[in-house]
């Protein structure tokens, strides 16, 4: 005979409800609107084109733009991969740059003097006003568009990296202190791993902007990459090409984002930003 | 087993400078603590017990006077001491037991040899079981327990305990006390202890250095002689009530209570 307490569809008094499936399915469930928003936002676009009557120079139909891209593939993934090239070179080259610095920074009391307010002007200046003068310098190759997301990204991660290291709490620091442990062993047991969760901060800020860099670089003097086949579709009155670049652009900084915020699941899954 | 340091601090004064002028944060003062005693400095927020202990641990120098452990006179940061503070050190990234390994681990000790301690004294604690655990995953009474073996592990000779229990609720400091009185009747260390509870400094302490209000002074000196280990039925004593009554009218004295 079946009673109540057995029975799988009666919830009994003091347990959780059953938790959701885990897996692909919550998630779906979860993103469904975001989904929606999305596909709106394109119908919404379509429709738009065809009631206002807007002419094809100026702008396209989503669908469109899916179609004339698709048709000028080759081109575009083989812009996507320059751009995507300069972009990584330069970040990657910013983070092994610019971590050792602000080491030094937040270690040194003559670099805090000098060198951080000299970075904290340099952050103030857009970095892309150098552009220009490193392609009048470097000509239309990659260095100058390294050059230029190097330095974007560079101050971010700089200036968190300096706030990192400098801000190991005190208890920890008379802790090290009273087990007479050398500078080296301090570094690697306790001040590296309590300075990566603001490292990361700079990281991710960085990897959110360099493609900014590679792209207006592109733009002001270059002859392929994505931010050159931009202007150039735009010039051409191409706006559905010009469109099909400018959407594989946050395609670049999401996967760069993707990998910074997989790496900080790897190396610090105990940070109150990551774990659940 | 570890035997416990002797400390003698003589004529030590601290007076910090600041920008409008000096501030004298403590002494001149005089205390002799002999080997295992469990020494309590009870005094009100801000008298500099706190500045004592950082002295005792080499970590900040006395503008006046001479601290000695075991007859030595200390100019550097003592690495034969175990120190806690109100805000523990367990490093979020590493569990409990690497917490306590950590200790070792930066003197250079090898913690595989002292497996065995490690588990001991988290038994003492009541954390057996818990050793896998991250430091977030534990309650804050957990958590200053497992400080507590972080900063004995390595068998001082002296344990500098800065008001372990002050950011922790009254029930859980209740039940916490006994634990810490179990460490040190096993391992024996000398202690001092800061603490502005009157109840938890007559319970736990051999001796109590009553503090006056800054610049702190040491005030009274008070043997506490009574049975250990101190459990719920020696609090409820007429000598343990009296103690407290008399350390009471000491701070009525100073106009602090």
């Amino acid at each position: 005979m079946a009673t109540a307490s057995s029975d799988p569809r009666v919830r009994r008094p003091g347990r959780p409800a059953p938790s959701m499936p885990r897996g692909m399915f919550p998630w779906l469930a979860q993103s469904w609107m975001l989904f929606a928003f999305f596909a709106a936002f394109f119908v919404f676009w379509e429709l738009s084109i065809s009631l206002f009557d807007v002419p094809a120079y100026i702008l396209n139909r989503p669908s469109e733009i899916v179609v004339n891209g698709w048709a000028d593939i080759d081109r575009l993934i083989r812009y996507f991969y320059i751009t995507a090239l300069e972009t990584v070179l330069g970040y990657v080259v910013a983070v092994i740059v610019a971590v050792p610095v602000g080491l030094a920074i937040a270690f040194s009391s003559i670099l805090r003097r000098t060198v951080y307010p000299f970075f904290v002007a340099v952050e103030m200046t857009p970095k892309i006003a150098f552009a220009p003068l490193f392609i009048s310098w470097l000509g239309f190759g990659l260095l100058p568009k390294v050059i230029i997301v190097f330095l974007v990204c560079f101050f971010p991660i700089v200036l968190n990296a300096i706030l990192a290291f400098g801000s190991l709490s005190e208890e920890l620091t008379r802790f090290c202190r009273s087990t007479g442990a050398g500078w080296f062993r301090v570094f690697v047991k306790v001040r590296l791993p309590a300075a990566l969760p603001q490292c990361f901060v700079g990281f991710k800020y960085a990897a959110l902007n360099a493609t900014v860099g590679a792209t207006i670089a592109e733009f002001i003097g270059s002859d392929q990459g994505l931010g050159f086949y931009i202007q150039i579709m735009t010039g051409n009155m191409r706006p559905d090409l010009a469109f099909a670049g400018i959407f594989l652009l946050p395609l670049l900084g999401l996967l760069m984002f993707g990998c910074v915020t997989l790496a900080e699941r790897l190396l610090i899954p105990w940070h109150i930003s990551v774990r659940r | 087993m570890s035997t416990g340091a002797t400390v003698e601090v003589r004529a030590v004064k601290k007076v910090f400078g600041t920008d409008d002028g000096a501030l004298h944060a403590f002494g001149p003062a005089e205390l002799r603590i002999g080997a295992g005693e469990f020494v309590s400095l009870l005094g009100p927020s801000g008298c500099g017990k706190s500045t004592l202990m950082l002295m005792i641990a080499g970590l900040l120098e006395p503008t006046e006077g001479e601290i000695f452990i075991n007859d030595e006179k200390i100019t550097s940061p003592r690495t034969d001491i175990g120190i806690m503070f109100q805000d523990n050190t367990l490093v979020p990234w590493r569990d409990i037991y690497g917490n306590i390994s950590l200790q070792l681990e930066l003197r250079g000790i090898d913690p595989k040899a002292n497996a065995d301690r490690i588990h001991e004294l988290l038994r003492t604690v009541r954390l057996q079981g818990f050793e896998t655990r991250l430091p977030h995953e534990l309650s804050g009474g957990m958590q200053q327990r497992a400080a507590f073996c972080q900063a004995l592990v390595h068998d001082p000779g002296t344990v500098l305990l800065d008001e372990p229990l002050g950011k922790l609720d009254a029930m859980t400091r209740e039940s916490i006390r006994s634990d810490l009185q179990a460490l040190w009747l096993q391992k024996n260390p000398t202690v001092i202890f800061v603490t502005h509870s009157i109840e938890e400094a007559v319970q736990l302490s051999s001796r109590i250095c009553v503090v006056t209000p800054r610049p702190g002074c040491i005030g009274r000196e008070i043997d506490i002689d009574l049975p250990w280990p101190r459990d719920a039925q020696v609090k409820r004593s007429d000598a343990f009530i009296s103690y407290v009554r008399d350390i009471q009218e000491i701070f009525h004295g100073y106009g602090v209570l």
